[in-house]
């Protein structure tokens, strides 16, 4: 058990910590929400709170037994989520090849651009501003190039959601054999 | 008519704008007519085979045309190794340029191409010494792609051993019941048709 003086040290530490400085730790922090979000239960919507009823019907059929309702939900439930994911992916996908990534373009890159910026107008110079990339004018033009580029733009993305879908399928397949058991 | 309104309540496949839902659907009728699933849970499997079906497919096209794209870079890559003369920079403009020239020609001028062909041949190689380039320069990707590829590989086959976990429980448990109804448990139990008293005539 820690002692009272390595519980004030946690602490002080602790407030030592401020988040992220660097421009990559700072964006991968500004996705956590994202990440959370889709953690969080679908039945909040009520558009699937009325496909999941029908789906738990079809399921269970005409069944009044709470628990096999119950059971059915898990295994509804677990479809819908694996829906929502595989949704997300092809969006994903679609915006990176309208767009040509999910970020929009920045004109600066990291935060030493906007110091060199501002040093400049302190000593009188007008800075130039640089302009800001186009993603998309680097896409291809033509498909199936066009979507394959697309893809290999959020791979690292799509690699996040391929855990997502793993796990509603592993929590849908469970369902299934509880629901037979 | 049946299976059709268990499909109807499954969430649509989403498909990018790019891929057809004619193919899609007949993807899932092969499927359907290999696995023939019975109810709502094996169909809810079977869409979900024929969902990652359809993503491998949709990976592995990304994959060819990867490779394809790193091809001519890849080509000026292995064209700035093999032109260089003993003592040469490798990042010589000259060469470079040179390279470059001759990478662009390759995909239109039938020239081009036989000079690469004789270039690569006098040092005992050939275009796939090309294609290894591309699939090097773009390794992290592929390796990327493989890694999900190889997921979906496996809950694809995951999802094809719970159809069959699902029949054979299902099947054990329908034993059980008709198991019960001959024991007699849960229905009336009938009389031999011997103990019947005889009716008068």
């Amino acid at each position: 058990m820690a002692s009272h003086q390595q519980i004030a040290a946690n602490r002080r530490n602790a407030r030592k910590s401020t988040g992220p400085h660097s421009g990559a730790g700072k964006k991968r922090a500004s996705r956590n929400a994202y990440r959370h979000g889709l953690r969080s239960s679908i039945t909040s919507s009520a558009g699937f709170a009325k496909q999941l009823d029908k789906l738990v019907r079809e399921i269970a059929g005409d069944t009044k037994d709470a628990i096999l309702l119950e059971r059915a939900r898990a295994i509804a439930q677990a479809e819908l989520e694996l829906a929502r994911v595989r949704r997300v992916k092809v969006a994903l996908i679609e915006r990176a090849s309208a767009f040509g990534e999910l970020d929009p373009p920045q004109a600066f890159s990291s935060v030493t651009q906007i110091i060199r910026l501002l040093n400049a107008i302190d000593r009188g110079r007008v800075p130039s501003f640089p302009e800001p990339v186009d993603s998309s004018a680097t896409m291809p033009s033509q498909e199936p190039d066009r979507s394959a580029e697309a893809i290999r733009r959020v791979l690292p993305e799509l690699r996040k959601l391929d855990r997502y879908e793993r796990r509603a399928a592993a929590q849908r397949d469970r369902a299934v054999l509880f629901y037979n058991s | 008519m049946r299976l059709r309104n268990e499909l109807a309540l499954l969430p649509k496949s989403p498909l990018l704008i790019t891929e057809t839902a004619d193919e899609f659907d007949a993807l899932r009728d092969a499927f359907e007519g290999e696995i023939k699933p019975q109810g709502i849970i094996e169909q809810m499997y079977v869409h979900d085979i024929c969902s990652i079906v359809w993503e491998i497919l949709r990976l592995r096209r990304c994959k060819v045309v990867i490779i394809n794209s790193a091809f001519r870079s890849a080509l000026e890559g292995v064209l700035m190794q093999l032109l260089r003369e003993p003592g040469q920079y490798a990042h010589s403009t000259h060469l470079g340029n040179q390279a470059q020239a001759l990478a662009h020609a390759w995909f239109t001028d039938k020239e081009a191409k036989k000079q690469v062909s004789e270039t690569l041949s006098r040092f005992d190689l050939d275009e796939s010494a090309i294609e290894a380039e591309a699939i090097r320069r773009s390794s992290s990707d592929l390796e990327l792609l493989d890694r999900m590829l190889a997921s979906l590989e496996s809950r694809r086959n995951k999802a094809l051993g719970c159809v069959a976990e699902y029949r054979a429980s299902l099947a054990h448990q329908l034993r059980e019941s008709a198991d019960r109804i001959i024991d007699g448990k849960d229905v009336l139990r009938l009389e031999p048709a011997s103990s019947k008293k005889p009716t008068a005539a």
